[in-house]
C-alpha cells in the first residue's frame, strides 16, 4: 500500500465532483459498446453482476472499484489505459473473459477504455499512473532455475502454491479474493491458464505488480527492502515457467496405447512405475457438467493426462491430474462449503456433503460401436449403454458399472468384477492405474477390447474437497483409445515391390537412351 | 524479367512454382477483402489446381517442335551426359524410394478415429410435444416479434443467453466459449454464415428446445453435447433468447416465405 491507496481512500470519503459525473454521460460510444458487450457478464452498472456472473469463480471484474488484477503498475495502483486495452485485446487465459481484437474496431475499443475509467472515481482524482520499469529477461539456465526454486522457497511461494506448484500448499484452503470468496491459488504447472499469460515475462510482471483484488501480493517491495535483488526475481520467474510443458498441450483425438510385448517386464504394475515417464502423454481437457441438472459451473478438475500401454492379455491406463488434496479432508470441508454455497443459487441441487471423495471415472461404451453412433456423451443413454471404471478416493477402489444416463450406474456383482486400480496422491497430484483384461468372461456386461481396434473413451472427475459430488462433475466428450499392434513385417512387401519396380524401369529407360545416343550421336 | 529462364524446361518449372505459391498462399487472402473469414486450402484442391498448372504447361510446350525440343533436351541430358551422372544416380535411387514410402504410407495399419459427419441442418420435423404440448414448427414464426417491445425481449433474451449459453457459444457468439474446448463436435459459431442467418427463427426454436438428444435419427450420428433446453427455459424464453441470437450476431432469420422459394436445405 502506497501513499496512492491513501489518497484513494481519503477521496472515498469526499462527495462525488460534478466533473466526474459529467464524465459519465460523455461517453455514449464506449457506453454503447459496453452495453452490447460486456454488460451480460460485468452488469450495466459495471459491479460485476451481470446475469453470467453467477456461473464464474472468481466473479466477473467490478469496474466501480477500480482493482485490476493485469497491470503494469504498482501494488494497489490504478492500470494504465494501455493496461486495460491489452486485456480487452487478448481476454484472461483460463477465464470467461475472451480476447475482443478481432470484433471490435480500435475505436470502439478505445471508447471502451475510456467508459470502463468513467466507472470508478479513482481515475478522475489520481494523476495517471506510473509504469513500473521492468528490465528485460535474462537468458535462462539450468543454474538461474535452480536458484529460483531456492527463492520460490523462500519467498514462501510454496505456502500457497505448493512444493509442487499444483497449488496444494498449506494455505491454499483458506484463500479469498477481495469479494470474499473463495479463491484458489493458480495451478503453476499449467501457465496456460495464467490469467495473466503464461511467457517468462508476464510471470515476472506479475510478481512485480500481484494481481490486485487476489491474494497474490507484490514483490516489488521485496527488492526495495534488497531481500532480493531484481535479476533473483527473474530466477523465480524462469522457476515457474520451468514448472509447466514448453509448448501448451495439443489436444490428440485419439490416445494410442503401444503393444509392449510379452517379454520380461511386461505391463507397469505400480502408478508410479518410472516406466510410465518415456510413455505418450495425451492431453483431456475438462469442463463442467452443465447438460443434466444440477449442472456445475465450476469444476477444479480442468484437465487430465492419459497414457496406456497393453500386452496380449492385458490393458494398463494411467490418468493423472492435478488435485490439490486428497478428498475427504477435514481443512478442506469449509472451503468445499463456500464453494457450494458461492455455486449454489445458479444450479440448485448439490447433493455434496462433508466427507465427499475424489472420483473418477473412465468410461466406454457397453459394445464396441459397428457404425459412428456411440452411447451419449454422459454415461449413456436407454439405447445404447456405457460401460464404466469407477474409482473412488475413500474406497480406494474401482468397480465395473453399466450406466444408461449420467448417475445411473449399478455397480457389477463383486464376481464378475474384472478391473483392477491402484491411486497414489502427491504433491496435488493423482494418479490412477486401472488394469483389465482385454477379453473377460462377461461378455454381455463388459466392453471386450480386440487388439488392433480403437475404442471410444471418455471421463468424468469429481473433487470433492470441492463441492463436486453427484451430477456436479468435470466431463469430457468422447476420445478414442487406439490399442497398437507393431506393423507386421509382411506390410513391408508392397512398397519394396514398388520400389524395385521403380527402379528397373528407371535403369531400363536410362539404358535405353544412352545406347541410343552410342548409335546415334545428339540424336534428343 | 531478368530472372525469368529462358530455356522451356526451366520455364514450365517456374511456371509450376509460381502457381504453387499463388495457390496456397495467394488465395487464402482473398476471401478476407469481401469481409469473409479466409481458410488453408485443402490438400485435394491444391493437387486438382496443380494437375491442371501441369497440363496447361505440357500443352504449352508441346505446341510447337522446336521449343518441344529444347524442353525434352534437360531429360535427356541427366539420362546420358556423364557429367551429369550424379545426378543421374541420386534420381535412380531418390525416385523409387520415393514412390515406396508413397506406397508404405498407404498400406500402413493405422488406427484412426472413426470420421465423424455432421449434418449441420438436418430436416425439422412438422411439429414437436413441448413440455407435454404439441407445437406446430412448420410455419411457425417467433411470437414475440409481434407482442411487447423487441427492446425487453432482447434484454431478458440477452440475460438467459449469458447465464446458460455463453459457456460454449461464448461471448462473442463463435461459438468459443470458455468451455468450448472440452467438447467434440464443437459449439456451433452463430456469426457463421452458415447457421441462424440462413434458418427460420422455428428451425432454431426446435433446436434449442430439443438439443443434441432430440436431433432425428436420420442422417446422425449427431453426438451433440447440446442440452434439451425445455428442461430448463419456457417457451416464450426460449423465443427470447432466439431475438438475442439474430440481434447480437446480426443476423436477420429467414422466414417462411423465403423458405418455400428456396425450397429444402
Amino acid at each position: 500500500m502506497g501513499t496512492r491507496a491513501l489518497v484513494m481512500a481519503a477521496y472515498l470519503l469526499l462527495p462525488l465532483p460534478l466533473a466526474a459525473q459529467e464524465t459519465d454521460n460523455e461517453n455514449p460510444a464506449g457506453k454503447v459498446v459496453y452495453d452490447r458487450w460486456c454488460a451480460g457478464c460485468h452488469g450495466t452498472d459495471g459491479r460485476g453482476e451481470g446475469p453470467g456472473a453467477l456461473t464464474m469463480l472468481p466473479r466477473p471484474r467490478d469496474f466501480t472499484r477500480a482493482l485490476y488484477q493485469v497491470r503494469t503498475t504498482g501494488s494497489g495502483e490504478l492500470p494504465t489505459d494501455d493496461d486495460i486495452m491489452h486485456v480487452i485485446n487478448v481476454g484472461m487465459p483460463g477465464t470467461a473473459m475472451p480476447g475482443w481484437e478481432d470484433l471490435l474496431s480500435s475505436q470502439e475499443r478505445e471508447d471502451l477504455v475510456t467508459y470502463l475509467k468513467s466507472m470508478s472515481r479513482f481515475f478522475n482524482s489520481s494523476p495517471p499512473p506510473a509504469q513500473l520499469e521492468f528490465s528485460n529477461a535474462p537468458r535462462v539456465s539450468d543454474d538461474r532455475i535452480a536458484e529460483g526454486a531456492e527463492i520460490y522457497e523462500q519467498v514462501e511461494c510454496s505456502k500457497c502454491h505448493g512444493r509442487s506448484g499444483r497449488a496444494d500448499g498449506p494455505s491454499a484452503p483458506t484463500q479469498k479474493d477481495d469479494s470474499d470468496l473463495p479463491i484458489y491459488p493458480a495451478n503453476l504447472t499449467q501457465n496456460w491458464r495464467f490469467n495473466g499469460g503464461g511467457t517468462v515475462e508476464d510471470i515476472y510482471r506479475v510478481l512485480r505488480t500481484g494481481l490486485d483484488g487476489t491474494p497474490m501480493p507484490t514483490f516489488s517491495d521485496l527488492i526495495d527492502a534488497g531481500v532480493i535483488t531484481d535479476d533473483q526475481l527473474w530466477n523465480l520467474a524462469h522457476y515457474v515457467r520451468s514448472l509447466s510443458p514448453e509448448e501448451s498441450p495439443r489436444i490428440r483425438e485419439v490416445i494410442t496405447a503401444a503393444n509392449v510385448g510379452d517379454g520380461e517386464g511386461g505391463l507397469p504394475t505400480s502408478p508410479t512405475d518410472e516406466r510410465w515417464e518415456t510413455v505418450d502423454k495425451f492431453y483431456i481437457p475438462l469442463v463442467g457438467q452443465i447438460v443434466v441438472k444440477p449442472r456445475w459451473f465450476n469444476p477444479r478438475v480442468q484437465n487430465l493426462w492419459v497414457q496406456a500401454l497393453h500386452d496380449s492379455a492385458d490393458v494398463a491406463m494411467l490418468v493423472s491430474w492435478s488435485d490439490p488434496s486428497r478428498s475427504p479432508n477435514e481443512e478442506w470441508a469449509p472451503f468445499a462449503q463456500q464453494i457450494v454455497e458461492a455455486m449454489g443459487p445458479k444450479d440448485e441441487g448439490s447433493t455434496w456433503a462433508p466427507g465427499a471423495p475424489d472420483q473418477l471415472v473412465v468410461q466406454f461404451p457397453l459394445t464396441l460401436p459397428t457404425g459412428m453412433e456411440r452411447p451419449y456423451f454422459l454415461q449413456g443413454d436407454a439405447r445404447r449403454p456405457a460401460y464404466l471404471w469407477s474409482w473412488r478416493s475413500d474406497h480406494d477402489r474401482a468397480v465395473e458399472m453399466v450406466a444408461r444416463g449420467l448417475g445411473t450406474g449399478q455397480e457389477q456383482p463383486a464376481s464378475s468384477q474384472q478391473v483392477s486400480a491402484e491411486a497414489a496422491w502427491a504433491d496435488g497430484e493423482w494418479r490412477v492405474l486401472f488394469r483389465r483384461s482385454l477379453a473377460t468372461p462377461d461378455s454381455t456386461s463388459d466392453l471386450q477390447m480386440p487388439r488392433a481396434t480403437v475404442v471410444p473413451v471418455a471421463f468424468q472427475a469429481w473433487d470433492g474437497n470441492n463441492g463436486e459430488a453427484g451430477n456436479q462433475a468435470a466431463v469430457s466428450t468422447w476420445y478414442f483409445l487406439a490399442l497398437e499392434e507393431p506393423v507386421p513385417v509382411t506390410v513391408l512387401i508392397t512398397p519394396l515391390a514398388a520400389f524395385l519396380l521403380t527402379a528397373v524401369l528407371g535403369l531400363v529407360v536410362v539404358t535405353r537412351a544412352q545406347r541410343r545416343e552410342k548409335e546415334i550421336p545428339g540424336r534428343n | 524479367m531478368r530472372f525469368w529462364p529462358k530455356e522451356p524446361f526451366w520455364q514450365g518449372v517456374a511456371v509450376l512454382v509460381m502457381a504453387f505459391l499463388l495457390i496456397v498462399f495467394g488465395i487464402p487472402y482473398l476471401p478476407p477483402l469481401l469481409g469473409i473469414p479466409s481458410a488453408p486450402i485443402p490438400n485435394s484442391v491444391v493437387v486438382q489446381y496443380m494437375l491442371t498448372a501441369l497440363v496447361g504447361v505440357l500443352l504449352w510446350v508441346s505446341d510447337n517442335q522446336t521449343r518441344w525440343q529444347q524442353f525434352k533436351q534437360p531429360f535427356h541430358a541427366v539420362m546420358v551426359e556423364e557429367r551429369k551422372k550424379p545426378i543421374r544416380m541420386i534420381l535412380l535411387v531418390l525416385l523409387p524410394a520415393l514412390i515406396g514410402f508413397i506406397a508404405y504410407g498407404r498400406v500402413k495399419p493405422s488406427l484412426d478415429a472413426p470420421p465423424s459427419f455432421r449434418a449441420i441442418h438436418p430436416a425439422p420435423p412438422s411439429s414437436i410435444t413441448f413440455q407435454g404440448r404439441t407445437i406446430e414448427i412448420t410455419g411457425l414464426e417467433n411470437p414475440l416479434r409481434t407482442r411487447g417491445s423487441l427492446d425487453d425481449h432482447y434484454e431478458e433474451g440477452k440475460s438467459i443467453y449469458y447465464e446458460n449459453c455463453l459457456a460454449c457459444h461464448g461471448d462473442l457468439l463463435d461459438g468459443l466459449g470458455h468451455y468450448s474446448h472440452g467438447f467434440n463436435p464443437t459449439p456451433l459459431s452463430f456469426q457463421d454464415v452458415g447457421t441462424i442467418a440462413q434458418l427460420a427463427e422455428s428451425f432454431v426454436f426446435w433446436r434449442i428446445a430439443k438439443g443434441g438428444v432430440g436431433l432425428p435419427n436420420e442422417g446422425g450420428p449427431w453426438n451433440s453435447a447440446m442440452p434439451a433446453w425445455e428442461e430448463f427455459l419456457t417457451e416464450d424464453e426460449i423465443w427470447a433468447v432466439t431475438i438475442f441470437l439474430y440481434e447480437q450476431a446480426g443476423k436477420t432469420p429467414r422466414t417462411w416465405e423465403e423458405h418455400a422459394e428456396g425450397g429444402e436445405h
